[in-house]
């Protein structure tokens, strides 16, 4: 593996005004595109089958090949068809396909077109989350180069291709990220998940065969017609290849975004990436990939990595490595809490398990933060958690359970320590 | 009563926003955030003016409206100062930020101050979560690396009616050691 | 044919049914909440939970995989599934919470999330006695609560339009009542607001829920956050007799349940007819309760010096005799009504035809836009058909009133029909005929009328209606006359009072009972009067002379009208009214 303190960045490289179109073409810009346009050998299959090679996984969350979800897609029947990238960002701790939007639009418009070229696109919709106002604005500007340039729109590079690309600003709803959801809010709706099947392959953006990716996705596909599928399986942890935008945040000298191969040790992250931690404190716990991801005990991290495999087997999950480092004084509970907050806040109220239980997970964590709480209350905390995972059309409800679940567990002295002596306790 | 209307220009322009969509219904989003620009929020009257503009039931309009939390359904302040206390922003001292505004205008998060200049509101992750703790003013500037000094700057050049400058995000590369 | 097994009872099926759906159509329960048959899938209350599994299929033996045991390997769904949303098939496994300890603990855990936001007043809830969410909470729900906390407060008593309120609090969320007015009465005037446990359904500011379908979303709404501004406080659900009916207030012939306690009717809901009105009814046609009970003509009455004055049944029939013998049959003009049934109408018309009266008329009753495409019509009347298929002969009611006025017509019989009122004739045109009116309601015919002879309505006797599309379905007695009894008349419906109850636990009393008798009635006691021999003992006979002497009518009985949900006749033996 190489090492990654030679590892030169591909998705953000630090070029002056690579957000431009004109640097951004000097530096190789939409030559992939070109390439899958010209070449005979770059049939749609040929180029599914390369980023399914590749292993790409998906970098929103859930993890899954994106080739393999390209494979989904029906035969194109003359009806519409669409792609709907996902730049909604708006999972706790994740603050990664920003720097894509200001830094390197362009690529991942690139990788975009070569999706849609995939897959017969017709229009590919650009989900960003309404508070990103400033980067939709620099979204849009790229747009409009590419269109000017002529590598959006009618007959792309002098080709028989033709696809549309349209940003749709949301308007402050963490459950837009998630993908059936997002199309509902595409649709001018409330953001309510849809019930698979069936699925956006085969129903999805008004009905038509639809593909969601996450940005950073998308971003690393040119990278992959580039190079290769042996390349990019090549770079970073075997079961989880390729470049990865970590999104470091909380108690470390540097946070922010770097650009490393998958499967960094998270000490190596923290330590030598980001600086150390603050103060020169000990760490108490980190939350590998998002808010929902479940916090690893801070004496825990030794050997764990930066990828799926090895974070299922420390106990969490890769989620979108937005991590968050917390120091020894940090209070769980409080921070807990605060999470549940936040997924009662944003619940979008469909299912019963969800809407009800996130509501309850949240009074009963302030009780417990306010020292009301008893010790009978962690177990109805952990039995809320049963009721409501896997129980929902969508993830919410897991994504709400796990942080509290996990919490209570690995700090269960913490929580305990909060808890008052029940009345009914026997001396 | 304050009339509310598109003019002719805007009108053409939320022709070419339905013509992204193969229907109107999906135009509702961005003519609701047209609207709020223009009008500052968007009040039952507006939500009818998007609904009668876009041809939709009124309910649908309330819905959606009601469904996304950066649409105002009632007036705000001129300026909005969305403080992040959520996760990262938490641990970082997001909660005293959003107190010493609250102080420092003497008001609470959920109102807005006599004179209609600023509302505060405690909200959930912005996304910028390595830059915590962090603002956003009016669904618009990232005000990143709060302290007590920047928040006295960033409300001193509001009163004077100015938005603060947009503030790059840092590129970061580890330091080689 | 495709099998499926549910709780280890094997079923077959076709098509792709959802299990739910196929679950009670065995004539099984599974609670649920959101789902409706006539509804889109949210599949959002989680309460219909099933453990599910697939059969594992191998290509290439061509056959299911065999465990050590020969059974089937089953490749189980690793979540519950929601048995709503789920299509059922071939091979495929279903545990329900009879089979399944995993499955009864997801019901009860919804349940319990539930009810931890619901306020928990089914004592003053109009909604309880019928009320899913507290059904399935007595069975499959927890048996305390462990929320310790407030509960969420929303809006109360929000009048939402003219017709239906909002209790927020008790919203469980299912989307029925916004599905309603999306799919299926299209007027798209609610939306669930806000989000998570905040929502509620509501309609945009400054706007009414003024659908003329408002009041359905009261009858799907599975708890008592929409109730009926008329109905609510009135009465409980268990006070109450439940009695299949039909709508007497347009053509459509929407199956109706009249709901009476101590003979007055509370309310009138839609009942379930697949091939008429589905689920639904029109909010204006529940207002028809008000006819059944208010205003009742109770008691004969004959006109004297100008006013109408009360008498004897006896007195009544001496009169209408007599009356009958001064004037020669052309004098006579017997007038039937698409108002009521198809058995008084045919018994008026075999009356006069006894009498050398060969011709009964009747005027339509039609206000031209009233409809629309779905249950309201333009035709007022459930029952002009009825009139047409007896061969009666159909006027305008202006044409009408022209051959009431004639100078050779020196009686007028008037059945069920407040032909003044609704402007066919003013009152001075019967002036100086003998004017006998067989009706239910004081009106302006019976104020004019020489004899006014009390009938029963649609509420009070078993008859039969013909809806616009030719279809014939029929009443049963809801509601008591003086002479009608709930416990000796065969034909009406026993509630759990009547069955259960002392007779101090009832509420009946005498006062709301009208004294009437069914037209037909009256009118075969007029020819034994005179010692003729035309009997009937029921409706029911009259009903199956009319399917041996009319055509239209081979094959009509109430036994397969109730089965049936009623018979559509067949069009060729259908003939073309007449028409002046």
């Amino acid at each position: 593996m190489q090492d990654w303190r030679t590892y030169e960045p591909l998705l953000i490289p630090s070029i002056k005004d690579l957000h431009k179109i004109d640097v951004y073409e000097k530096n190789g810009g939409y030559q992939q595109l070109k390439k899958v346009l010209s070449d005979k050998e770059q049939t749609p299959e040929a180029v599914t089958n390369t980023v399914k090679n590749a292993n790409l996984r998906g970098r929103g969350g859930a993890g899954f090949n994106a080739g393999l979800k390209w494979s989904f897609m029906p035969k194109p029947d003359g009806g519409p068809r669409y792609i709907a990238a996902n730049g909604d960002e708006s999972e706790p701790g994740t603050f990664k396909d920003r720097m894509i939007f200001e830094y390197n639009p362009h690529l991942f418009i690139e990788g975009a077109l070569i999706a849609a070229y995939a897959m017969s696109i017709d229009a590919v919709y650009v989900y960003i989350r309404g508070e990103y106002r400033s980067w939709i604005t620099m979204m849009q500007k790229a747009i409009d180069d590419a269109y000017a340039k002529g590598y959006i729109g009618k007959g792309i590079m002098g080709s028989k291709m033709n696809c549309e690309m349209y940003v749709h600003m949301g308007a402050g709803a963490y459950i837009c990220g998630e993908e059936s959801s997002l199309m509902e809010s595409l649709e001018g709706k409330r953001g309510y998940p849809r019930v698979k099947p069936p699925f956006p392959a085969q129903k999805g953006l008004w009905g038509r065969p639809t593909t969601i990716n996450n940005i950073e996705t998308l971003a690393n596909v040119p990278l992959i017609i580039k190079n290769g599928s042996e390349w990019f399986t090549s770079i970073g942890a075997k079961g989880h290849p390729g470049p990865v935008l970590y999104g470091i945040s909380g108690h470390v000298n540097r946070p922010g975004v770097y650009e490393y191969p998958s499967g960094m040790l998270i000490t190596e992250l923290i330590n030598d990436v980001c600086g150390g931690v603050r103060g020169g404190k000990k760490i108490k716990a980190v939350i590998p990939g998002g808010s929902s991801t479940p916090p690893l005990r801070g004496d825990s991290l030794d050997g764990v990595r930066m990828d799926a495999d090895s974070l299922r087997d420390a106990g969490s999950m890769m989620g979108t490595a937005g991590m968050v480092i917390l120091d020894e004084d940090t209070d769980m509970v409080d921070l807990v809490w605060r999470i549940s907050h936040f997924y009662h806040h944003e619940s979008c109220g469909q299912c019963t398990p969800c809407r009800d239980g996130t509501g309850w997970l949240e009074k009963t964590l302030l009780k417990i933060k306010n020292g009301e709480g008893e010790i009978r209350d962690l177990e109805l905390l952990l039995d809320i958690c049963f009721q409501m995972e896997g129980r929902t059309i969508c993830a919410l409800a897991d994504a709400a359970a796990w942080p509290v679940r996990y919490s209570v567990a690995r700090f269960r002295d913490e929580f305990e320590a909060r808890c008052k002596k029940s009345i009914y306790a026997v001396a | 009563m304050e009339k509310f209307e598109f003019n002719k220009a805007e009108r053409d322009h939320i022709e070419k926003i339905i013509a992204r969509y193969p229907d109107s219904q999906s135009a509702v989003m961005p003519v609701l955030w047209m609207a709020q620009e223009k009008f500052g929020h968007v009040e039952p009257d507006v939500q009818k003016l998007v609904a009668k503009t876009l041809d939709l039931p009124e309910a649908h309009v309330y819905g959606v409206a009601s469904f996304y939390t950066q649409y105002y359904k009632e007036k705000m302040g001129k300026y909005v100062l969305d403080v992040c206390t959520c996760l990262s922003c938490q641990v970082c001292g997001g909660y005293d930020m959003l107190h010493y505004i609250e102080e420092k205008l003497g008001i609470k998060a959920g109102e807005t101050t006599e004179d209609g200049m600023f509302s505060i509101q405690s909200v959930e992750c912005l996304g910028a979560c390595g830059y915590a703790p962090m603002m956003q003013i009016t669904n618009d500037i990232y005000v990143n690396h709060l302290d007590k000094a920047k928040v006295d700057k960033v409300i001193e050049t509001l009163k004077q009616g100015k938005m603060p400058e947009f503030e790059p995000i840092p590129m970061r590369v580890a330091e080689k050691s | 044919m495709p099998e499926i097994f549910i709780d280890d009872q094997r079923f077959e099926f076709e098509g792709n049914p959802k299990v739910l759906q196929f679950v009670l159509d065995q004539g099984l329960e599974l609670p649920f909440f959101c789902y409706h048959p006539s509804l889109s899938i949210p599949a959002n209350c989680r309460q219909c939970f099933v453990e599910a599994g697939t059969p594992v299929f191998n290509r290439e033996t061509n056959s299911y995989e065999l465990d050590e045991n020969g059974d089937r390997v089953i490749r189980w769904f690793p979540k519950l599934m929601t048995s709503c949303s789920l299509e059922a098939t071939d091979g495929m496994v279903i545990k329900t919470h009879r089979s399944s300890e995993k499955v009864a603990r997801g019901q009860k855990d919804t349940l319990e999330f539930i009810l931890i936001n619901h306020p928990l007043d089914c004592p003053i809830c109009d909604q309880a006695g019928e009320c899913p969410l507290q059904i399935q909470t007595y069975k499959y729900g927890p048996e305390g609560s462990r929320f310790e906390h407030k509960k969420v407060h929303k809006p109360k008593r929000v009048q939402l339009g003219p017709n239906v309120v909002l209790d927020a609090e008790r919203c469980i969320n299912c989307t029925r009542c916004v599905r309603f007015t999306d799919e299926i009465s299209k007027s798209k005037q609610l939306s669930i607001v806000s989000r998570g446990d905040k929502n509620y359904p509501l309609t945009a500011p400054g706007t009414e829920f003024d659908d003329p379908y408002s009041l359905n979303t009261v009858d799907i709404c599975p708890v008592g956050a929409l109730t009926s501004t008329d109905f609510r406080f009135k009465a409980r659900v268990w006070e109450m007799n439940q009695t299949p009916g039909i709508d007497m207030t347009g053509s459509k012939g929407t199956n109706i349940d009249l709901w009476v306690r101590n003979n007055l009717v509370m309310r009138i809901t839609p009942r379930y007819n697949p091939d008429v009105n589905d689920h639904w009814m029109p909010d204006e046609a529940r207002k028809d309760y008000r006819r059944i009970n208010e205003n009742r003509i109770s008691r004969p009455s004959i006109k004297l010096d100008g006013e109408q004055v009360k008498t004897s049944w006896n007195n009544a029939m001496l009169t209408f005799n007599e009356e009958t013998g001064k004037v020669k049959p052309s004098e006579i003009l017997v007038i039937g009504s698409p108002h009521a049934s198809v058995e008084d109408n045919y018994v008026l018309s075999k009356f006069f035809n006894r009498l050398g009266v060969s011709d009964v008329h009747f005027a339509n009753d039609i206000e031209k836009g009233r409809g629309d495409d779905f249950l309201i019509t333009d035709d007022r009347a459930p029952n002009a058909n009825g009139c047409r298929f007896l061969g009666f002969t159909e006027h305008d009611p202006a044409a009408l009133g022209k051959a009431v006025s004639a100078s050779g017509v020196k009686m007028v019989v008037i059945l069920g029909d407040d032909l003044i009122g609704r402007g066919a004739f003013p009152a001075e045109a019967v002036q100086g005929k003998f004017t006998v009116f067989m009706g239910t309601n004081n009106c302006d015919t019976s104020n004019a009328a020489n004899l006014v002879v009390p009938i029963t309505c649609s509420a009070e006797h078993a008859a039969s209606y013909i809806n616009e599309a030719g279809r014939i379905q029929r009443t049963i007695p809801a509601k008591e006359t003086v002479y009608t009894s709930r416990r000796l008349n065969l034909e009406m419906s026993l509630g759990r009072l009547d069955h259960f109850a002392t007779k101090f636990d009832n509420w009946e009393s005498d006062d709301n009972k009208v004294d009437c008798i069914p037209a037909w009635e009256f009118l075969i006691r007029l020819v034994q009067e005179t010692g003729g021999d035309l009997t009937y003992t029921s409706s029911r006979e009259i009903m199956d002379e009319i399917a041996s002497a009319i055509d239209t009518f081979s094959g009509v009985s109430f036994e397969r009208m109730d089965d049936e949900y009623g018979i559509p006749l067949k069009k060729e033996n259908q003939p073309q009214g007449k028409t002046v």
